[in-house]
């Protein structure tokens, strides 16, 4: 008998499905053999457990019933439901007020404070948001580590690793001021220098030194420190020491680029950024690099020194004027100059045509190398 | 459907006997709020406190029906200490407080007495859940539609698409010895 049988028989036995004479067959069964009477006891027990289940998923069910009808479906019961609150809660609930009004105290001190100090630094930044200075900035290239590396036959990994000059940080111009080697360019381009180059179309680089600094009307005056250096001779152009006329054609010479550039436009102001007295707003245009070049009239005489532009309005560009830098010049004491500056008077580009006089001009018009 | 407005003890007790729905109605209306009030307040949710008071309720009613319980104190006492009691167990598997910590609402029995029938019931009971569970369909479905549901072999039959009630009574037999073996190597394995 396998114990599928097994578990029919009794089955039908407990449903009271057997005969008198299977009854008694079965009893005596149970008695006798201990496989049948071990499995019967199983079967009792799985029941037994079959039963538990059976009725506790039922009660389990009811109760369910029971609580949602009682406790979640009619709110009204809960209402004697009085769950303690925790000290936390009571302590909130009693400083809740407190709380927010000190919480928005201080949301608002820190925004409006930081809002106010945006404000107040944007009032002062503006000047410098709108009105762009010019030098030109140079990526620096990064140099590679062979230059410190040995090859196995021992030379140098570079040849002539002394010509391998270092790249400027920034660039600018300037022009000459007199024979003697003075030479002006924008206070910006060389505020944070180490040391300052010029060089020029034909080639001629000199070493130069700083003179005397004006960084509220954004000049510099320098003066050439190299041994080579003898005079310049004959300036081809005349400071002017007027102010010039609105509509005056213009134009300047520059380095936005390794080469010069020539650029034209007319004096479009005869004032400058917010009203700056010493300068001119002009409608050339220009680029990072221009700063310190030469702003020229028709005639060939010098009326400016370009020093930036504002930004977000076209075609307006700013030169300090000419005049200021006369008198500048002519307030620079002993003290400050060795030597005197003589700004030349005589014009030799009057009447020329353009090309000509920028021919006769331009190997005075210099690149300024900033390093640093 | 009237419902009664009050039950003595012993009313209850007897309603519970005689399947009295009544009865157990108003018992669990009548205690829940303790138990609420006693897990909120010893860190437990509402949702952990249906539970907790459920067990407890199913505890006392399964034990009228054993006619097992020796009953010498109110109900009211009897349920929080049960209640209690399996708190504490869910409180030490979270192993968040020992047991020094609660904070006690009501009287309470010590029931070691009892401890061992409730276990071996709920041993039984979540046996055989995990039985049934890993049983799978549609042996499941048809032995607790045989044997909890006591629905008869033709209705089985036809809601299980079998050829006839012959055809059922082999499946029925084929799952309870599957269901036989399932539950008592579980059983065996827990002890």
């Amino acid at each position: 008998m396998t114990e599928r049988e097994t578990f029919v028989l009794i089955e039908r036995y407990l449903a009271g499905e057997l005969n008198r004479a299977e009854e008694i067959d079965f009893d005596q069964h149970r008695q006798n053999d201990p496989v049948f009477a071990e499995r019967y006891r199983d079967y009792q027990e799985l029941f037994g457990a079959m039963h538990v289940y059976k009725n506790r998923t039922a009660l389990k069910q009811k109760l369910q019933t029971i609580h949602t009808t009682e406790f979640e479906t009619v709110p009204e019961t809960t209402e004697a439901v009085e769950p303690v609150t925790s000290s936390w809660k009571i302590f909130w609930n009693q400083h809740f007020a407190t709380m927010a009004v000190a919480a928005s105290v201080a949301v608002i001190t820190v925004f409006g404070s930081l809002l106010s100090l945006d404000a107040w630094r944007s009032v002062k930044k503006q000047q410098n948001a709108r009105y762009s200075e010019l030098r030109r900035e140079v990526d620096q290239i990064k140099r590679s580590q062979r230059a410190l590396i040995q090859d196995i036959s021992g030379k140098p990994s570079i040849p002539n690793a002394k010509l391998a000059l270092r790249p400027a940080s920034f660039i600018g111009t300037g022009f000459v001021l007199s024979s003697s080697g003075y030479f002006v360019t924008s206070y910006h381009v060389i505020k944070d220098a180490d040391s300052v180059y010029i060089e020029n179309n034909k080639g001629l680089r000199y070493k130069v030194k700083e003179v005397y600094k004006d960084k509220l009307h954004d000049l510099a005056i320098l003066k050439i420190a190299d041994s080579s250096f003898t005079s310049f001779g004959h300036l081809p152009y005349a400071f002017k020491s007027s102010t010039a006329d609105l509509g005056e054609k213009v134009y300047t010479l520059g380095f936005p680029r390794e080469d010069m550039v020539y650029g034209e436009g007319s004096l479009s102001s005869r004032t400058g950024f917010e009203g700056d007295s010493t300068a001119y707003q002009i409608s050339i245009p220009v680029n990072p690099g221009n700063s310190g070049g030469p702003l020229i009239d028709s005639q060939g005489n010098l009326i400016g020194i370009i020093s930036g532009k504002q930004r977000e309005q076209e075609g307006a560009a700013f030169a300090i004027k000419s005049a200021y830098l006369k008198t500048l010049i002519q307030g620079m004491g002993q003290d400050t100059l060795k030597e005197p500056i003589n700004l030349s008077r005589r014009n030799n580009l009057a009447g020329l045509a353009r090309t000509q006089q920028i021919k006769k001009l331009q190997d005075y018009v210099f690149m300024v190398k900033i390093y640093n | 459907m009237h419902k009664a407005l009050y039950f003595s003890d012993e009313a209850i007790i007897h309603g519970i006997v005689n399947d009295d729905e009544e009865a157990l109605a108003y018992l669990y209306r009548l205690h829940f709020p303790m138990i609420l009030n006693f897990i909120l307040t010893n860190s437990g949710t509402e949702d952990e406190a249906k539970d907790i008071y459920q067990e407890s309720i199913i505890v006392f009613y399964e034990k009228i029906k054993a006619g097992s319980l020796e009953l010498n104190c109110q109900i009211k006492t009897y349920i929080y200490s049960v209640s209690r009691r399996l708190w504490l167990k869910k409180l030490a598997e979270k192993s968040k407080y020992s047991s020094a910590s609660i904070n006690d609402s009501d009287a309470y029995l010590n029931l070691l007495s009892d401890a061992a029938v409730i276990d071996e019931n709920d041993q039984k009971f979540s046996t055989m859940a995990q039985a049934l569970n890993q049983l799978g369909e549609p042996c499941r479905t048809l032995l607790e539609d045989y044997y909890f549901q006591d629905l008869s072999m033709q209705l089985i039959t036809e809601k299980f698409g079998y050829t006839n009630a012959d055809n059922t009574k082999n499946q029925k037999y084929k799952c309870l010895m599957r269901l036989k073996k399932l539950f008592f190597s579980l059983y065996k394995m827990q002890e």
